[in-house]
């Protein structure tokens, strides 16, 4: 039997900000409807590969495939339109819009195969915001900031979804709602690449993990394979 | 009271035209954060283009809604081609080099003008509706104005419909904001840009269209908007439409005012009513704090003290400078005599501009200001030569000082256009002010001492003064408060966090850079005998930034390498009836393709070689 092809395939990717190279030849691949979470220390280039999967930091070498089609190295609205979707790690909601017009920035055409986001759907995927509608993106919590930024991307009806720390910085109430976010998404067959510092954040959302060190893939599995390696996680992970 | 009443109206509708163009400016700069210099170029395109269209049509009003329309439509195309040649290319560089890229482009569209139109002023022939009067509580007022009145608050309101009713506005608004998400949100800014600036050029062109009928198309209308304009929307608030509209009927009716009642003066008030306004509310009416474009600042590299291989190049110079008039003859002393004179005037610039992290676009004033001392001090006092080379920079370093007390408070664009708006303003003083100045025809007889008379000495003298001053300005630099201004530079947060005075630093260096320049001013007076207002135009300042800027910013021995090469290019390449053109394309090859000047390329071309060297 023939597998569907992988929703975002990654193949060697290098990328680096002037002569420091950060990534080294990242390479995985995210089924459909799967969450697979990039963990790794400080500076092992998680936002790094999240940025230049979106293409705001040009690779220097390798292949990003979505859905099939090559998408590395184009212009960041391109990658949009073919279905990356980026939620920042500074969340970036533009401050003098309201609520509702930050989510209609985000707006793009309905993608055959997947139920098109409305503003009334995300609102009930994050009750918190339906209230607030009206207010400046600058006059809401950070939390609420996080909810705008996800549900910002959402409206582009993106294929995969890339969120950068989406719990960073956040009050442990605000963080399980984040996770009940998640998880909803996940039931809605979203596919989600979570770059995240926090293995208790990932274990709790993630099917699967992948721990970049120095610019590389350096384990791969199942996050309950990670939960159990107790050795894999001290090498890797702890500081 | 009737006569108040009519000043009004008048005012009311010179604001109209006035907000039509600064409505252009402010929306071009909130989105792409350039502040396009060449704007007042499209609202002169808009003028020529409304005449032609206009004196070829037939003179009923609706042909004269469809002739303005048309030019306004003619101009955003030009606007969207501008956009896509060139503005597309420099929204990455600093500031300062989109401010001179877009001057540049002044220049050009200057001599395409002057080619296309002729040197003279056109005026259209007006038809009786034109012309008509109608009758306001008892008072005949001209029909015309009336419209212009109407004609504002009309766009404003467009505008605002526009930008909070359509997707398109939605999208402008956010990429005000933060333009790279945008992008990261599936947009493609450049179809955004080019539309932006499209709206903003078929603004200046509407407003150059409605201003056609009360004057005339001619080829001084793009700096004398622009001056205005950068005033207006400074006062407003950078990005601001409500706030350009409110400072558009503010600066309107202050100048109908001004002209009726103290003309000598208007410019003057126009300029106290704007500091007034800027040190009540920094960033103007409805302006907020500016945030920075998002990862756009390039860290600066340090600059270092020359190497012994530059200082024996610069001995070598120096020592072939002085021995010049022993082998050049009179043509290339002269030359060599406006060299020096340039030389200082760009490191007194450089020393704001590169370590101060000020760029003035209206540093010619403090050059007029010393040229005028130094001819008030040989025609009003009857003084000699010592005396005038002595009060200059005193006269210009007082001025500066005055002035830069307010001034240096800002930063970025907004210094820039205040000391544009300035220059501009104390053109004008030496423009009108007839008794004191004479005007547009200067002063003339402004002789050196007998003793210097000749040309070897009075060179000698320039390369004594000049190339002596330089060398000053280059050792404060060096010496503790040239650091302490770097660092300022750099950071004026942590600067003033490690005990330094940011505000004081930058205004010692402003007035420290105003006397070098009005030093420069006053040699040049007595090596010409002569001073004129245009010692204070924009293009002459224009003339300092090229020269800092060609030799490179961030270079010591930068600003003498550039005043020289640009005087020898002034004397050689751009002479003759199309110098604009050359040296606006000059310009915009500059910013495009050495950033970092002849001094920084070289340097950077040294270091690399050095690099490989074992």
């Amino acid at each position: 039997m023939m597998l569907p092809p992988p929703a975002l395939q990654v193949e060697n990717l290098h990328a680096g900000y002037g002569g420091a190279k950060i990534l080294r030849g990242v390479s995985f691949e995210l089924a459909a409807g799967e969450v697979l979470v990039l963990l790794g220390r400080n500076g092992a280039g998680k936002s790094t590969t999240i940025k230049a999967l979106m293409g705001l930091l040009r690779p220097t070498a390798g292949r990003v495939r979505l859905a099939g089609q090559d998408i590395a190295g184009a212009e960041p609205h391109r990658i949009a339109r073919a279905g990356l979707g980026w939620v920042p790690e500074e969340r970036r909601v533009f401050p003098d819009l309201t609520v509702a017009e930050n989510l209609e920035v985000g707006r793009r055409p309905a993608r055959a195969g997947l139920a098109p986001w409305t503003p009334e759907r995300l609102f009930a995927l994050f009750p918190n915001l339906a209230g607030l509608r009206a207010r400046p993106g600058a006059r809401i919590s950070g939390g609420e900031q996080q909810m705008v930024a996800i549900a910002r991307t959402l409206m582009g009806n993106p294929r995969v979804l890339l969120l950068d720390e989406p719990g960073e910085g956040l009050a442990p109430v605000i963080v399980d709602l984040m996770v009940e976010a998640i998880l909803a998404l996940k039931r809605e067959g979203a596919t989600v690449l979570l770059a995240e510092q926090s293995l208790a954040f990932a274990a709790r959302v993630a099917d699967r993990a992948a721990i970049l060190e120095t610019g590389r893939i350096v384990w791969e599995g199942a996050i309950d394979a990670l939960l159990a390696d107790t050795g894999a996680r001290a090498r890797h992970l702890q500081v | 009271m009737d006569l108040i009443f009519l000043q009004l109206l008048t005012g009311l509708a010179g604001a109209s035209t006035l907000f039509l163009v600064a409505a252009g400016l402010t929306v071009i700069f909130g989105v792409t954060r350039v502040v396009n210099f060449s704007h007042g170029s499209l609202y002169m395109l808009g003028a020529f283009i409304a005449w032609s269209i206009l004196s070829r049509l037939p003179r009923e009003p609706e042909y004269f809604v469809l002739g303005v329309l048309g030019a306004a439509l003619a101009t955003a195309v030009i606007g969207a081609l501008l956009e896509v040649l060139l503005l597309r290319r420099i929204y990455r560089a600093p500031e300062l080099l989109q401010l001179l890229a877009t001057f540049g482009m002044v220049l050009v569209v200057q001599d395409v003008a002057l080619w296309i139109w002729g040197p003279v002023d056109l005026s259209l022939s007006r038809p009786r509706w034109l012309r008509g009067a109608v009758e306001v509580f008892g008072l005949r007022f001209p029909f015309y104005d009336l419209v212009l009145i109407v004609v504002g608050p009309v766009v404003l309101g467009l505008l605002l419909l526009l930008f909070h009713r359509t997707r398109w506005g939605l999208l402008v608004r956010a990429a005000t904001q933060d333009r790279d998400m945008v992008a990261a949100l599936g947009v493609d800014q450049r179809v955004l840009f080019t539309s932006v600036f499209a709206l903003g050029a078929g603004l200046a062109g509407l407003g150059g269209a409605l201003a056609l009928p009360q004057g005339s198309a001619n080829l001084h209308m793009d700096l004398s908007v622009i001056a205005e304009a950068f005033v207006v929307v400074v006062v407003g608030g950078m990005g601001s439409l409500t706030g350009a509209f409110l400072a558009a009927l503010l600066i309107g009716v202050l100048q109908a005012f001004g002209i009726a009642l103290v003309p000598k003066i208007t410019l003057v008030l126009v300029f106290l009513v704007m500091a007034a306004v800027l040190v009540v509310r920094p960033h103007g009416l409805l302006g907020k704090p500016q945030a920075m474009a998002r990862g756009e600042v390039e860290a600066l590299a340090p600059i270092r003290p020359a190497g012994p291989a530059l200082h024996v190049l610069g001995l070598v110079a120096l020592v072939l400078a002085i021995l010049a008039p022993f082998f050049a003859g009179p043509y290339l002393l002269s030359v060599l005599t406006e060299a020096a004179v340039a030389v200082l005037f760009a490191a007194s610039l450089h020393v704001m501009m590169g370590p101060g992290g000020m760029a003035s676009f209206g540093h010619a004033a403090w050059f007029g200001v010393g040229a005028y001392a130094a001819a008030f001090a040989a025609k009003g006092l009857g003084a000699g030569m010592a005396a005038g080379l002595l009060l200059a920079p005193f006269a210009a370093g007082a001025l500066a000082l005055l002035v830069g007390a307010f001034v240096v408070r800002m930063s970025g664009v907004y210094l820039a256009m205040l000391t544009l708006a300035f220059a501009q303003i104390a053109w004008a003083v030496a423009f009108q002010w007839v008794e004191v100045t004479g005007g547009d025809n200067g002063v003339l007889g402004v002789w050196p001492d007998a003793w210097a008379a000749d040309k070897p000495t009075l060179y000698w003298l320039a390369l004594l003064l000049c190339v002596g001053g330089a060398l000053v300005l280059r050792r404060a630099l060096f010496a503790p408060f040239g650091f302490a201004l770097r660092a300022t530079r750099d950071s004026a947060l942590r600067a003033e966090a490690v005990g330094l005075d940011a505000y004081r630093l930058r205004w010692v260096a402003f007035g420290l850079a105003g006397a070098g320049a009005g030093l420069s001013g006053a040699v040049f007076a007595y090596a010409k005998g002569s001073v004129f207002p245009t010692y204070m135009a924009i293009p002459h300042s224009v003339d300092a930034l090229v020269m800092v800027l060609l030799g490179g910013v961030q270079t010591m021995a930068g600003p003498i390498v550039g005043a020289v090469s640009f005087t020898v290019l002034h004397s050689w390449l751009l002479m003759g009836e199309f110098w604009r053109i050359k040296l606006g394309l000059l310009i915009m090859a500059l910013v495009l393709a050495f950033p970092a000047g002849i001094a920084g390329a070289a340097s950077a071309a040294w270091e690399r070689w050095r690099g490989r060297a074992p």
